[in-house]
């Protein structure tokens, strides 16, 4: 509980007797209570109103948030309230300032001030293994160093109705420094047997976009877009890493029942609240320490130009990917002459970002949800577009599970801190990888049971990216730098140190 | 059957081919890296009985370079090679599980192809579509599928099922009878006798009722059944008979409202 909420809730008797005290750390409190802003960390059941438009500086600029038809009162509302005994809410993890993520600096920050009684900490996910001693912070390396969660599937898989799958794979576990993997309780040879794995929070914002279905079909399954079981209508396919659930209210569940470690049921109306925020709820970089005002002189970057925009639009036939930019590398000579150059340099980078994430092609190999199963070929020439093609966001207008790399070996970077899985197809090989894979997370096989899909991830929204480092989903890039290397290693691109400039420009402008 | 069996007598005989003449062959696919834009890559193979090397990069479905591909179609009309092979069109590429040592040439001059989109492609949801006028007519749809598998070929078999499918709501209530065909007389393409397996025919209707039952269209209006081995003229096939003896058809025939 913060000093706030500790004050708001004294008696009067008591404040009046810190003032016959004259102590001085009470007139610090009061003064934090009346004067001071909010902190940039919201803990669960403050009471804070979330006014329509709300800024938080990050390490390149600042973040801008917009709530559609707000400000709203955050009293009591179950976003933002402990629902059960753990003290989370979900505000914990989908921070404001962290763009609705969950940026490392800030639970290194929450880390420091509170250490374990946060309830970011919580032991059921927010430690590496519930079994290790709480109060370590090695215990909670995973969400201290690299921003991640632990989430515990079933295994085998179960589908939306909750009937076991059987999977055309067995998994092993090869490496196992949390321990949990291998734990009597909490691993795969338990009584409840769980694979745990360890993923970034994805931002809870902009889902106008992610919900949005552009297509009828999903072309990387060659079929309709799946159907909520709840409501027999299609859904995007583009929620949570594995896709493990069909829509926000069943995410909502899910997360309540395992994140907050809430043993009822959501009520309905509890439901249409988060939902209803959610779905308000747009986020964007706004300005930028050297660029300025990313909405400036022609400029569409920030939140206001997704709340306008139709979702769920292919860049190659409407508004090119990135195209916000666009302005900036059309400015007139003598409009550029009037600002700073270090602002027109960082601008006119921008731009080029903008332009090479659209038209600079390499080659894509054995990347699984692209090579294969659909017949775009192995390899195939494209750009960062090819999948990142939705207008204004970056998602995959198609569902988009896809295995870049990031968490299947060879490909994935060096993560000596993660478990690491051998996965052996029973029946047909992996159309890329053979009959064994080794993997840090099955990512959507753990969802399918399929081994094909073993490393697939849903593509993320690219908005915000620079309030919420680390990245990918299993925080392998700790900054955007990194995220350009990988790519540059993986598909061999390229890149010149220029060209990796631009591009961290333009991620930190979105 | 018969299509294989005349288009390996031409190459047995080396008799000069027309443009029209069908080709068939099996081979490991060569991929050249030209660039003039995204996908512009080429797709090459040598035809084993020949020596000729055939850009098949009009193929719905492209090679994968760790995998042998069924190569089924014509000749270009087009005199144009800008890919460094004569260039089939319409052609059907298919891979096969036999595995290939992967081979990449560079670009060597050649400009590759600007990509175009397919005139065949399902247009997205937010675009008005036309709804077919009354009185409702019976109609055919064909979804051509790949040799030996039953996944629904991006930009040519999703054409054709999105087209079926918002017949059968359009035109709804309808009695819908969905036929699935497999290949499953042997033909011998280079030295290979390829089939499909008889229970291919049922799987790929599967797929394709599961398809319609996803997008609304009621269970107890489709009637699921596997037909006789055979060919089809359907223009989704451009003609090909290889190809057209893989498919599922989708007969829609408007009902009466009750």
């Amino acid at each position: 509980m913060t000093v706030r909420a500790k004050l708001s809730r004294a008696p009067v008797l008591a404040w009046a007797a810190l003032a016959l005290a004259g102590a001085m750390l009470a007139s610090a409190a009061v003064s934090s209570v009346s004067k001071t802003k909010p902190d940039r960390w919201w803990q669960p059941d403050e009471g804070r109103v979330f006014p329509a438009q709300l800024e938080y500086s990050d390490p390149t600029g600042t973040l801008r948030l917009l709530l559609d038809h707000g400000p709203m009162s955050t009293k009591g509302h179950p976003f933002f309230s402990a629902l059960g005994p753990n003290g989370r809410a979900c505000v914990t993890c989908h921070q404001p300032a962290d763009a609705m993520s969950l940026a490392v600096a800030d639970v290194q920050r929450e880390w420091a001030r509170k250490g374990a009684a946060d309830p970011l900490f919580a032991a059921l996910d927010g430690s590496n293994c519930p079994s290790l001693p709480q109060q370590a912070r090695a215990s909670h390396s995973l969400l201290i160093d690299h921003g991640l969660i632990r989430i515990a599937r079933a295994w085998p898989p179960r589908d939306l109705a909750g009937k076991v799958i059987k999977p055309d794979f067995s998994i092993a576990v090869v490496r196992d420094p949390t321990g949990c993997n291998t734990n009597a309780k909490w691993g795969l040879t338990s009584a409840d047997p769980q694979i745990s794995v360890y993923r970034r929070p994805r931002p809870v914002a902009n889902f106008k976009f992610i919900e949005a279905m552009g297509f009828a079909y999903d072309p990387k399954a060659g079929m309709p877009l799946g159907l909520d079981p709840e409501t027999g209508k299609p859904v995007s396919g583009n929620l949570m890493a594995d896709a493990r659930v069909p829509s926000l209210s069943a995410q909502m569940r899910d997360a309540a029942a395992t994140h907050l470690a809430f043993l009822k049921q959501l009520s309905k109306d509890d439901i249409a609240r988060v939902l209803d925020f959610e779905r308000r709820l747009y986020v964007a970089q706004q300005s930028d320490a050297t660029g300025g005002a990313l909405d400036a002189d022609g400029a569409k970057g920030g939140p206001r130009n997704l709340q306008i925009s139709p979702p769920g639009r292919l860049g190659s036939e409407g508004t090119p990917v990135w195209s916000e930019f666009e302005a900036w590398a059309k400015m007139p000579a003598a409009a550029r002459a009037k600002l700073p150059p270090a602002l027109v340099a960082f601008r006119d980078s921008v731009a080029r970002g903008a332009r090479l994430f659209r038209t600079k092609t390499f080659l894509i190999s054995d990347a699984a949800g692209i090579n294969s199963p659909i017949g775009f070929g192995n390899p195939v020439r494209n750009s960062c577009v090819f999948c990142h093609n939705m207008s204004f966001m970056g998602m995959d207008v198609a569902p988009g599970q896809v295995d870049l790399g990031t968490t299947n070996r060879p490909f994935a970077d060096p993560m000596p801190w993660l478990p690491l899985f051998r996965v052996t197809c029973l029946g047909a090989p992996h159309p890329h990888y053979g009959k064994v894979i080794l993997t840090h997370d099955p990512g959507y096989a753990l969802t399918t049971g399929r081994c094909a899909d073993v490393g697939r991830i849903t593509l993320q929204t690219m908005r915000g990216l620079a309030a919420r480092a680390p990245y990918f989903s299993n925080g392998s890039a700790k900054d955007l730098r990194g995220v350009v290397d990988f790519y540059d290693r993986r598909f061999h691109i390229g890149y010149s140190e220029q060209e990796k400039s631009d591009l961290v420009n333009l991620m930190r402008a979105l | 059957m018969k299509a294989a069996t005349l288009a390996l007598a031409a190459l047995a005989t080396g008799s000069a081919q027309t443009p029209r003449d069908p080709i068939a062959f099996v081979a490991c696919p060569i991929y050249r890296d030209t660039d003039a834009g995204a996908k512009s890559g080429c797709w090459l193979a040598d035809d084993p009985a020949t020596g000729i090397r055939y850009d098949v990069s009009a193929s719905p479905t492209k090679p994968d370079w760790n995998h042998a591909i069924l190569v089924e179609g014509q000749r270009g009309e087009s005199n144009a090679n800008p890919c460094g092979g004569v260039a089939m069109a319409p052609v059907r590429v298919a891979v096969l599980k036999a595995p290939c040592t992967r081979f990449m040439l560079e670009a060597e001059g050649y400009p590759g192809r600007r990509f175009g989109l397919p005139p065949r492609n399902v247009r997205p949801l937010y675009e008005e579509r036309a709804r077919p006028d009354r009185p409702f007519q019976p109609k055919t749809f064909a979804i051509p599928f790949d040799f030996d598998r039953h996944f629904v070929i991006y930009q040519l078999s999703d054409y054709y099922l999105d087209a079926t499918i918002n017949y059968a709501l359009d035109v709804a209530p309808a009695r819908i009878t969905v036929t699935g065909y497999a290949q499953t007389d042997p033909i011998e393409v280079s030295g290979q006798a390829l089939a499909e397996p008889a229970s291919l025919a049922r799987a790929r209707a599967e797929l394709v009722v599961k398809a319609l039952e996803m997008r609304g269209v009621p269970s107890d209006a489709i009637t699921l059944a596997t037909g006789a081995p055979g060919e089809s003229a359907d223009p989704a096939f451009d003609g090909l008979h290889g190809p057209s003896m893989r498919r599922v058809e989708i007969r829609i025939a408007p009902q009466p409202a009750r």
